[in-house]
C-alpha cells in the first residue's frame, strides 16, 4: 500500500504543470507495470506465513526480513530506479539497498534456482490468494487497487468490476419453446370474446383448440382443498387451464407486491465510469497535440487591428482628448416612487394604484371614537363580506406586543397582486372633451344690453288684426294697419291713438316714407295704395312741404297715357279731409308696400298679379314701373338696399338680388326653406334675414355666400316678421305660436369677421293666439332699443 | 315693562334733528329685540307724551331706516351689543291718504298744484283746467289744438293769475284768468317749437321759463307779457291758418335755444336755487345742465334709458330723474363725472314717468309710473315707503306733483287724484 501512495501523489502534483505532462506518460507505465506486481508477491507469501499481519506491516518486515531479500533478487534493479523518486521512504531504501548489493554479490547462484520454485508456488496458489484479495479490495475504498492487482489476469474487468451471470442458452432446435407451447394462434386478444364458443382459438394450422374441460366449482374447491400447492397456480385464459407458477415467477410476483425490481439480480446503483473527471488520465481519450494554431497570433486579427490603425493614422477615426469624462451612468432609486420618475414617461405606462395609506381605525390603539360600538359591530357581523364598507372592525390593544397576527395578510397580499396583475389599468383612448367647450363661446345676454326685456306700452284701439306697424323716422309716432280696415296712428311714449283713418278694405301694409321732410304714410288696403299726410301731428312746415311733394306728381301724369297697371288717382273731397292725398289702384291686391331710402320711390307687391307682381313707382312722378318682365316664381317680399341702387325680391324659396341701374340679377341666395315670409336688409346692407313658414329664420352674409350664413329654428310656428333694427345691433322675429324673439346681431366693419349671432331674449305669448295667428308684425323703434309687435289679438304691445 | 326688560340689553343714545322732540342725550338702557313700534314707545314715554299725544317715530342707524329689531341689524351689520348705538329718530311720515279724484273728460297728462288758485291741469282733450278744493272745475282752458302736455303756474293770488301751458301742437300758451268774473284769455302765445312741447319750467326768480319739445330743443323765453307779436319768419305758414286760427293772438319768439339734445327732450327743471341752472333730460339718454345766461351746456349726464321725468331738490341738492325704465336714478348735479349715478331706487314695474320731490324734505321723493302707482320714497330706504294706487289697476299715471301737503296725479283713467300726505315742513332739518 505505501508504495503505491506516493506514485499517485507523485502523478497528482505532476499534473498541473503543463510542460512535465509531457514526460509523465514515459515514467509512470513503467513504474506502475514494474512495481506493482513486486509488492503484491511479498504480501501473498506473507499471508501464506502469517495469515493475520496487517498489510501495513508488510512495508516494515520487507526492510527487516532476510529470507525474503533473496527471492528479490531479480528485481533488484528495477527497485534501484524506482526509490530515489520517492522522496520519504528514500533513507530507509538507500539502507536496504546496501544490504541486498553485498548479498547479490555472495550468493547470486542460490538465488536462481530459488527463484523458480518460488514462482511456480505463486501460479498454484494465485486462485487462492485472488479471493482473498477480492475481500481486501471490497473493504478498501480505491478501486483501482483491485485493477492493479487483477491485471495479469483479466484486463476486461478492470470497466466491469462486477460480472452478471446469465444462465447459459443452449442453442438446440428445441431451445426456444414460445412456439410449441402456446398453439393458440388467436394472438393478444380479449379471451372472453371466444366465451361464447366452444373452442377457445385455433392452432398454427387453423384448426380450433377446443376449450378444454373444467370442473365446477365443487372441484375447484376440492382441487384446493386436496391440492396443497393449488394457491400457486393461476388461470392461463389463453389454454383455459391453471397453470402452476413456478419458485423464479413467485419471486417476480413477490418481488413486485415489494415493489421492487423484479429482476433479482439487477442492481441499479453501479458504480458509474468516470471517463471525464479532474484526474487527468495516463492515456488521455485524445491524445492529439495541440494545434500550431494555438501558439500564433491569428491573422485575421492582426488584419483587422492593422485596418484600425492604418484609420487612426489617416485619421479617420479621432481618439477621444484627453479632457473626456465618460458619461455617468444613470441609477435611480428603485424604491422610489411617484417624485422620482424612474421611468421614462411612457404614453402606455400607467403606474399602479398606491395603497390607501392606514388611517387611526387601524391603529392598535385607536381613538375611543373610532372603536365601534356593539350595535355596529353586530350590523357589521350580519353584512354580507362584499357590502362590508371595511374588511376589518377597529380593535384595541393594551399594548402593540398584544397585537396578534393579521389573519388577513396574506389574503389582503394576495388580492393586491391579483389587482396588480389582473386589473386592467388600459388606458382609454376616449375623447375627453367638455361637452361645455363644444358649445360656441357666446357672451352673456347680460353684456349685450341694451335690448328690450318687458312690456312697457300697450295701443289698445283696434278692433282687428293688426297687419302692419310702422314707426315714422323721428321715432315719435307709430302707423298700425289691420284687419277692422282702419288705420291708426298713435303717440308712441304714452300709447294715445292720435288719429284713425276709416278704409274701404282691410289694411295689410302700412309704412312711413323714410324721408324726414316728408311726412308721407303708405298704406296698402286692398287693390289700392293710399298716400296718407297725418296733418296735425307735423309742423306746419313739414306739413306743407309734404303737401306739395304729394302734389307735385299729379302735375306730370296728365302728360302720359295711363297705365294699365297702376292708376294714380286724386282722393275724393271727404278722403282729402280726412288726410289721404294719393290713390294708386293697381289690378290686384296689394300684400306690401315699401319705401326707397330717399322716400321718393315704393314699391309694392301684389302676388297675384303674376308678372306685374312688383312694381316700382315713383311718387313725384307719378309714375309706375314695372322692373321685371316675368317673375320667377310667386313673390312674396320686396325690399330697396339700404345704400345702393339694389332691389331684393323674395319669392317663395329664394331671395334675389338685382342691381337696378345696371338692370341685371347680382346674386341669388338659396335659402333653403319651403316658403319665405318676411325678409329684411341689415341697415349696412351687407346682410339680410328672411323668416319662413317652416320655423326657419336665415341670416345670409351677401359677401360670404348664396347659402344662409345661420339658420334658427326657435320658433315653434311659422314665423310672420322679421326685423333688423337701425341703429343697434338687434334684431326679431315673430310667429305665430304668439312669441317674439329678440337677437343680438352684430355685423363688424371687419369684413374677416362673421357677424355674430347671440339669441338674448324670448318674450312669450307676447299676442294670444286667435284663429291659429300669433304675432303678425315686428318693428323696432328707430333711435330706441323699443320692440313694437302687433299680433292677431288687435293689441301693439311696445317692449324696452 | 318686566316683560319687556327680558333678553339682551343695547346702550342707545337717541339724538333727533327735529328740536321739538329732543330727548336729553343719554344712554338708554334698552332691550335688543325692540322694533320700531317699541323704540318709539321709549321716545313717547320719555317725551312724556300720553293718548293722543303720542306720536310715531321712524329710527335711523347710520343714516338707514331700521326696519328690523336692534338685535338683528346688529348682528347684520356685525356690530357689538356693547357699545353705545346712536340712533336718531324721526317722526313718521304717516300714510298718504286719497282726498278725491276730479273727473276730467280725457286722459289727464299734466298736473300741477296747488296755488291759492286751486290744481291746474292738462288734458288728451287739449283744455287746461283749473280746479278748486272742493273738487269743482272752476275754468276750462280752451286754445290748444293738440293735448296739453305741460301746465306750469305763472302768479296766482287766489282769484286772479297766469299761467302756462305747453301742448302737442307745438305752442306754448300763457293764460291769464280770473274767478271773480270767471273769465280767461290768451295772453300770448310762444312760438318756436317744431315739436310737441313736452315740458315747461319756471325758474326760481319767475322771470323766465323753459320749454322742452320732441323737436330736441329747448327754449327759454320770458315771461314779460308782451304788447306786441315779436316777428316770426314763419314762410310755410298757411294764409288760411294765419288768418283763422291766429288772428288774435300775440305771439312770442324764445330769446334763445338750446341745442345740444339729439333727441326729443322731454323733461326741462330749473334750478330752485340758481335762476340760471336748467337741467333737462331727453330720449338721447342724457341729462344736461345748462346755464341759459350764457347757453352753455355745463355738464352732461349719460345713462342707458330715455329720460322721462326729473325734478330737483333744493334741500338734498340732488336730481331725481325717471326713465323709460323702472329706475329713478339720483344724479349730483355737481359732479363731474358724466355717468355717475348717485343712488338708484327700484320697485316700479314700468317707466316711471314723473318725479316730485317733496317740497320740504332732503330725503322724501315721488314717482309715478306707468304700472299705476304712485310710490313714496324715502332715499335713506331701502324700497318705497308707501305705494298708491292712482286708480283702475295698470292705467299709467303720466304726472304727479308734491305740493305741501298734497300729492297730485293724473293719469290715463281720466282722472286727477289727490293723496293728503303729512306736511313735513316741520321735519325740516334744524
Amino acid at each position: 500500500m505505501p508504495s503505491t501512495r506516493p506514485t499517485r501523489k507523485a502523478t497528482g502534483t505532476k499534473a498541473a504543470p503543463a510542460p512535465s505532462k509531457k514526460v509523465a506518460p514515459a515514467q509512470a507505465p513503467a513504474k506502475k507495470a514494474v512495481v506493482a506486481p513486486k509488492s503484491k508477491k511479498r504480501t501473498v507469501e506473507e499471508a501464506r506465513d502469517e495469515s493475520d499481519d496487517e498489510f501495513g506491516e508488510v512495508a516494515i518486515d520487507m526492510a527487516s526480513d532476510d529470507d525474503e531479500e533473496d527471492m528479490d533478487g531479480d528485481d533488484e534493479s528495477d527497485d534501484a530506479e524506482d526509490f530515489p523518486e520517492e522522496g520519504e521512504e528514500g533513507q530507509d531504501m538507500s539502507a536496504a539497498d546496501l544490504e541486498e548489493d553485498e548479498d547479490e554479490d555472495s550468493e547470486g547462484s542460490y538465488m536462481d534456482g530459488d527463484s523458480i520454485v518460488d514462482s511456480q508456488e505463486e501460479l498454484d496458489d494465485e486462485d487462492d490468494e485472488e479471493s482473498d484479495f477480492d475481500d481486501l479490495v471490497e473493504d478498501d475504498i480505491d478501486p483501482n487497487f483491485g485493477h492493479n492487482l487483477n491485471e495479469p489476469l483479466a484486463p476486461e474487468s478492470d470497466y466491469n468490476p462486477i460480472v452478471r451471470e446469465y444462465p447459459e442458452i443452449d442453442p438446440v432446435y428445441d431451445s426456444d419453446s414460445s412456439t410449441e407451447e402456446n398453439d393458440n394462434t388467436v394472438g393478444d386478444i380479449p379471451m372472453h370474446w371466444y366465451d361464447d364458443y366452444p373452442h377457445i382459438g385455433y392452432d398454427i394450422d387453423g384448426k380450433k383448440i377446443m376449450r378444454p374441460a373444467t370442473g365446477d366449482e365443487l372441484d375447484k374447491f376440492l382441487s384446493t382443498m386436496d391440492d396443497p400447492d393449488s394457491w400457486l397456480s393461476a388461470h392461463n385464459y389463453k389454454e383455459g387451464q391453471d397453470v402452476k407458477l413456478s419458485a423464479e415467477e413467485l419471486e417476480i410476483i413477490r418481488r413486485l407486491e415489494g415493489n421492487r425490481i423484479p429482476d433479482a439480480d439487477y442492481n441499479p446503483y453501479e458504480d458509474q465510469v468516470e471517463f471525464f473527471s479532474s484526474k487527468t488520465e495516463i492515456m488521455p481519450l485524445s491524445a492529439a497535440p495541440e494545434p500550431k494554431r494555438r501558439f500564433i497570433p491569428s491573422k485575421h486579427e492582426a488584419k483587422r487591428i492593422m485596418k484600425i490603425v492604418r484609420a487612426i493614422r489617416e485619421g479617420r477615426i479621432v481618439p477621444r482628448k484627453s479632457g473626456y469624462v465618460p458619461p455617468k451612468p444613470k441609477y435611480y432609486n428603485l424604491w422610489n416612487d411617484a417624485e422620482d420618475k424612474p421611468r421614462e414617461e411612457h404614453v402606455m405606462h400607467i403606474t399602479a394604484p398606491k395603497m390607501k395609506l392606514p388611517t387611526h381605525d387601524e391603529s392598535y390603539n385607536p381613538p375611543a371614537e373610532y372603536l365601534p360600538t356593539e350595535e355596529e359591530i353586530k350590523e357589521w357581523n350580519e353584512m354580507d363580506k362584499e357590502d362590508r364598507p371595511k374588511n376589518y372592525l377597529p380593535q384595541k390593544y393594551n399594548a402593540l406586543r398584544n397585537v396578534p397576527g393579521y389573519g388577513q395578510f396574506i389574503q389582503e397580499r394576495f388580492e393586491r397582486c391579483l389587482d396588480l396583475y389582473l386589473a386592467p389599468r388600459v388606458r382609454k383612448n376616449r375623447l375627453n372633451i367638455d361637452p361645455e367647450s363644444l358649445i360656441p363661446k357666446l357672451p352673456s345676454p347680460r353684456d349685450l344690453q341694451p335690448f328690450p326685456t318687458r312690456l312697457a306700452i300697450e295701443f289698445l284701439g283696434h278692433e282687428g288684426r293688426v297687419r302692419s306697424i310702422s314707426v315714422d323716422p323721428t321715432g315719435l309716432w307709430m302707423a298700425s294697419g289691420s284687419d277692422d280696415k282702419t288705420v291708426r296712428i298713435w303717440e308712441i311714449s304714452t300709447g294715445r291713438c292720435m288719429a284713425t283713418y276709416h278704409l274701404d278694405e282691410l289694411v295689410t301694409s302700412v309704412v312711413w316714407g323714410p324721408n324726414k321732410e316728408v311726412a308721407v304714410l303708405a298704406v296698402a288696403c286692398g287693390y289700392k295704395v293710399g298716400l296718407i299726410l297725418p296733418e296735425k301731428l307735423f309742423s306746419p312746415e313739414l306739413t306743407l312741404h309734404s303737401e306739395e311733394y304729394l302734389k307735385a306728381g299729379f302735375a306730370n301724369v296728365a302728360t302720359g297715357e295711363p297705365n294699365p297697371k297702376a292708376q294714380w288717382k286724386q282722393p275724393t273731397p271727404a278722403e282729402f279731409e280726412k288726410g289721404i292725398r294719393v290713390w294708386v289702384h293697381l289690378q290686384k291686391p296689394v300684400k306690401q308696400v315699401t319705401w326707397h331710402r330717399k322716400g321718393d320711390y315704393f314699391s309694392t307687391v301684389a302676388p297675384d298679379a303674376n308678372n306685374s307682381a312688383v312694381l316700382i313707382h315713383q311718387l313725384t312722378k307719378h309714375q309706375t314701373q314695372q322692373p321685371f318682365k316675368k317673375n320667377k316664381g310667386a313673390v312674396q317680399r320686396v325690399m330697396f338696399h339700404p345704400t345702393k341702387p339694389m332691389f331684393f325680391v323674395a319669392t317663395q324659396r329664394y331671395v334675389r338680388q338685382y342691381n337696378l341701374q345696371r338692370q341685371e340679377l347680382v346674386k341669388t341666395m338659396q335659402t333653403g326653406v319651403k316658403w319665405i315670409s318676411s325678409l329684411d336688409v341689415h341697415p349696412a346692407g351687407d346682410n339680410l334675414i328672411i323668416g319662413s313658414y317652416d320655423k326657419r329664420l336665415c341670416w345670409f352674409d351677401l359677401d360670404l355666400s348664396s347659402k344662409p350664413y345661420k339658420t334658427l329654428r326657435y320658433h315653434q310656428q311659422a314665423i310672420r316678421s322679421v326685423a333688423y333694427h337701425k341703429r343697434y345691433p338687434l334684431f326679431a322675429s315673430c310667429a305665430d305660436d304668439g312669441n317674439v324673439q329678440i337677437f343680438h346681431g352684430m355685423v363688424y366693419n371687419d369684413l374677416l369677421q362673421n357677424p355674430l349671432i347671440v339669441p338674448v331674449k324670448i318674450l312669450k305669448n307676447v299676442h294670444q293666439r286667435v284663429d291659429a295667428l300669433g304675432a303678425l308684425c315686428v318693428e323696432w323703434h328707430p333711435t330706441q332699443p323699443w320692440l313694437i309687435s302687433s299680433g292677431a289679438d288687435h293689441t301693439i304691445k311696445l317692449f324696452s | 315693562m318686566d316683560s319687556i326688560a327680558d333678553g339682551p340689553q343695547v346702550q342707545v343714545k337717541f339724538v333727533t334733528q327735529q328740536r321739538q322732540f329732543a330727548i336729553p342725550e343719554t344712554g338708554i338702557q334698552t332691550p335688543a329685540r325692540l322694533r320700531r313700534y317699541g323704540l318709539s314707545q321709549i321716545i313717547n314715554l320719555v317725551l312724556q307724551n300720553e293718548g293722543e299725544k303720542q306720536r310715531p317715530f321712524d329710527f335711523l342707524i347710520d343714516g338707514e331706516f331700521l326696519r328690523t329689531s336692534l338685535a338683528e341689524y346688529l348682528e347684520e351689520k356685525n356690530m357689538s351689543t356693547e357699545n353705545v348705538l346712536t340712533v336718531e329718530y324721526v317722526e313718521s311720515m304717516l300714510p298718504p291718504t286719497p282726498l278725491s279724484s276730479y273727473e276730467h273728460d280725457d286722459w289727464v297728462s299734466a298736473v300741477q298744484a296747488h296755488r291759492p288758485g286751486g290744481f291746474l291741469t292738462g288734458s288728451y282733450d287739449n283744455h287746461v283746467r283749473l280746479w278748486n278744493k272742493q273738487a269743482e272745475c272752476t275754468q276750462v282752458l280752451t286754445g290748444h289744438n293738440g293735448a296739453v302736455k305741460a301746465v306750469q303756474w305763472l302768479t296766482s293770488d287766489g282769484d286772479n293769475g297766469t299761467l302756462l301751458s305747453g301742448a302737442l301742437d307745438r305752442s306754448i300758451l300763457a293764460w291769464e284768468y280770473s274767478h271773480a268774473d270767471n273769465s280767461h284769455s290768451i295772453l300770448y302765445e310762444c312760438k318756436g317749437h317744431t315739436g310737441g312741447v313736452e315740458s315747461i319750467s319756471l325758474n326760481a326768480t319767475g322771470d323766465k321759463f323753459a320749454s322742452g319739445s320732441a323737436d330736441a330743443t329747448i327754449k327759454i323765453w320770458t315771461t314779460i307779457i308782451p304788447t306786441v307779436s315779436d316777428h316770426i319768419e314763419d314762410v310755410t305758414e298757411t294764409r288760411k291758418k294765419r288768418k283763422t286760427v291766429k288772428e288774435d293772438r300775440i305771439l312770442k319768439a324764445p330769446i334763445s335755444s338750446l341745442n345740444a339734445h339729439t333727441g326729443p327732450v322731454s323733461a326741462v327743471t330749473f334750478s330752485s336755487t340758481s335762476a340760471d341752472t336748467l337741467y333737462s333730460g331727453g330720449w338721447d339718454h342724457s341729462v344736461r345742465v345748462w346755464d341759459i345766461e350764457n347757453s352753455v351746456n355745463i355738464t352732461t349726464k349719460n345713462c342707458e334709458k330715455v329720460v322721462h321725468a326729473l325734478d330737483y331738490s333744493e334741500h338734498s341738492g340732488l336730481l331725481a330723474s325717471g326713465h323709460a325704465d323702472p329706475v329713478i336714478r339720483l344724479w349730483d348735479p355737481r359732479s363731474e363725472d358724466s355717468s355717475v349715478v348717485k343712488q338708484t331706487l327700484s320697485g316700479h314695474q314700468n317707466w316711471v314717468t314723473s318725479v316730485s320731490w317733496s317740497p320740504s324734505s332732503a330725503y322724501m321723493l315721488a314717482s309715478g309710473s306707468y304700472d299705476g302707482l304712485i310710490k313714496v320714497w324715502d332715499i335713506r330706504a331701502k324700497g318705497a315707503l308707501y305705494t298708491l294706487s292712482h286708480g283702475k289697476a295698470s292705467k299709467k299715471v303720466f304726472s304727479i306733483d308734491w305740493s305741501n301737503d298734497i300729492l297730485l296725479s293724473g293719469g290715463e283713467d281720466n282722472q286727477m287724484k289727490i293723496h293728503k300726505v303729512q306736511d313735513m315742513t316741520d321735519r325740516a332739518e334744524a
